[in-house]
């Protein structure tokens, strides 16, 4: 090893990382019956505790829904807005493209706090649609980053160019410019919908009874009993991270979702 | 002659910035036309006006004597090629040539005939099937002339297009570039800032400098008679000086010799010569007929060394004299 501090610290950042997640998949697959290391015993007892417990299961479909409704809507608005950012001749562009990237800034729990006053009380919004806003909020800044990104790196004289061949703007939009931010798009789905499935404290603030998500529930569960169903839900939800971001790996690369956001 | 487009009294401005200024140009059907100027110029902006890529502030511009000033560049019918070729990275060699011709509702037949004729015009017909980035500069740029030239376009518009290459290759695709100009019969309209490259392609070169044509006429007509200052330099005519008579003119330094000769004599003091195998490269001092300290540049050939510190008469042969309009 030629620069042993860095290497010292990599490692000690992977094992900071690794080692407690590694503490609860093994947990998961306890024989007994309380959270404990090391594990008594070994089976899947709790696997199947978490699969057939009712209100993971109903907030995990609630999770899902809710991070691709708002992951969605996040690209609906975020792409042609990317698209005017750095395309078009609006004035004051950095101010535009500032409040787009401004939910990265403002503390989650005060976008809570605003939302359920302005929304659930001020206009009397139910749970759903004011969750459902306040997480494509959330995810505008990875719509509007990332896409813009690979917006950035594509040539903007491809999309003159096929207006020169006769395409009108609205050919050459779809024909040109769409594929060449296809990977951009997709990256910034896939941050919207993890970002939106973890997310805690906006979740946290706007629920209700009939509609809470996963990580809520989990945290609710935690708190009044401590055994290895958690462990087990977790453990699930973690394998299926893990299969994404083999897929997402395999497709466009960690190099090119990641290296959007920090540009 | 056919005018295949005119720019009548064009006008660029952007923001305070005024990229060109009033320019009146006629471009000749079925001949190369070259921009030629330092960057800066207004050339490549000229293109971009002429593509549709770029609106006029004031003037008109007319293509085929029809005023196209306000028309969109999908409605103008003509072919660029971009300085960065500009090739969907998506689609390959043979889509990219294909495009125009499917956006005109070309049958399927007829486009897979003119591709393959168009590709092998530009010698890439091995090479449909590949992606662009898989390709040389020199390969990119065949393939961006193809998708260009297959929309049998009333206007073939090049924006720097060999500025890319490397010295070699931007060399041999002059001559391809004319071939297949001579070959299709296309209008060409060329942007560069190579005087080589101008004076070896063009029919008709126009300089411009600041947003202004400084003149224009066949490779031959300027390069023997520049017009002003600007455009002699710009065409590496180095020497420049007032005559006995209060006349300003110019001579090239191949043109200037060491000792007394035929022509406009000076008395001159050897500054600094670099020796570079086929000739040497003498630079002078000497006071002119207005009586200013002018730098002189004599490219000798088979002369003998001269020492820095010589004192000679320096004579600029009476045939290649230019006199100058403006100084400047």
């Amino acid at each position: 090893m030629r620069r042993p501090v860095a290497a010292t610290l990599a490692v000690l950042g992977y094992l900071i990382m690794i080692v407690p997640i590694l503490f609860v998949v093994a947990t998961a697959f306890s024989a007994g019956r309380t959270l404990r290391f090391p594990p008594e015993g070994f089976s899947l007892q709790w696997f199947e505790a978490a699969v057939t417990y009712d209100p993971f299961m109903e907030s995990l479909v609630s999770s899902l829904y809710l991070a691709i409704g708002a992951t969605a809507l996040a690209l609906l608005l975020g792409v042609p807005a990317t698209i005017a950012i750095h395309r078009g001749k609006i004035p004051g562009r950095g101010l535009v493209e500032g409040l787009f990237l401004s939910p990265l800034i403002v503390p989650e729990l005060v976008v809570g706090l605003a939302l359920y006053q302005q929304l659930m009380i001020g206009f009397g919004l139910d749970n759903l649609t004011t969750l459902l806003l306040g997480h494509t909020a959330l995810l505008l800044p990875y719509a509007v980053r990332v896409t813009g990104a690979s917006l950035a790196l594509a040539d903007p004289a491809v999309e003159e160019a096929a207006r020169g061949l006769g395409a009108s703007p609205v050919r050459a939009f779809l024909t040109v410019t769409l594929p060449l931010l296809r990977p951009g798009i997709f990256s910034a789905a896939l941050l919207g919908l993890v970002t939106s499935f973890n997310n805690v404290p906006l979740s946290l603030l706007l629920q209700d009874r009939e509609f809470r998500t996963l990580p809520v529930t989990m945290l609710d569960y935690v708190q009044q009993s401590y055994n290895p169903r958690i462990a087990a839900m977790a453990t699930i939800i973690l394998a299926a991270t893990v299969v994404i971001a083999v897929i997402a790996e395999r497709t466009v690369g960690f190099a090119k979702i990641f290296g959007g956001i920090n540009r | 002659m056919t005018i295949a487009a005119e720019f009548v009294g064009v006008t660029q401005r952007f923001g305070d910035f005024t990229a060109v200024d009033g320019i009146d140009l006629e471009i000749p059907e079925g001949k190369l036309t070259t921009l030629l100027g330092p960057s800066g110029c207004g050339k490549t902006t000229s293109l971009r006006m002429l593509a549709g890529y770029s609106l006029p502030t004031a003037g008109t511009i007319k293509i085929h004597g029809v005023d196209s000033t306000t028309l969109p560049p999908e409605k103008r019918g003509l072919g660029m090629v971009f300085q960065s070729y500009a090739l969907f990275p998506h689609m390959t060699v043979a889509q990219n040539v294909a495009y125009g011709l499917k956006i005109r509702k070309v049958g399927q037949k007829e486009i897979a005939a003119r591709v393959s004729e168009t590709l092998d015009l530009v010698g890439l017909g091995h090479l449909s099937a590949s992606k662009p980035k898989k390709l040389s500069g020199g390969q990119q740029q065949r393939v961006a002339l193809a998708r260009a030239i297959a929309i049998r376009p009333r206007l073939l518009l090049l924006d720097e297009p060999l500025s890319n290459l490397d010295a070699r290759l931007r060399v041999q695709m002059r001559a391809e570039i004319r071939r297949i100009q001579s070959e299709t019969g296309l209008t060409v309209v060329l942007v560069t800032h190579d005087q080589d490259e101008a004076l070896e392609m063009s029919d008709l070169m126009v300089l411009m400098k600041s947003g202004r044509i400084m003149q224009s006429g066949s490779p031959r007509e300027v390069f023997a008679n520049p017009a002003n200052r600007f455009v002699a330099d710009f065409l590496g005519y180095e020497n420049f000086f007032t005559d006995k008579t209060g006349i300003f003119r110019t001579v090239r330094p191949e043109h200037l010799t060491l000792g007394a000769g035929d022509g406009e004599r000076l008395d001159a003091t050897v500054v600094s010569t670099a020796y570079r195998g086929v000739d040497l490269l003498v630079t002078l001092e000497a006071v002119d007929g207005a009586g200013q300290t002018v730098r002189l540049v004599a490219d000798v050939r088979n002369g003998a060394a001269v020492e820095p510190g010589t004192r000679t008469t320096v004579t600029a042969d009476a045939a290649h004299l230019v006199t100058l309009a403006a100084k400047e």
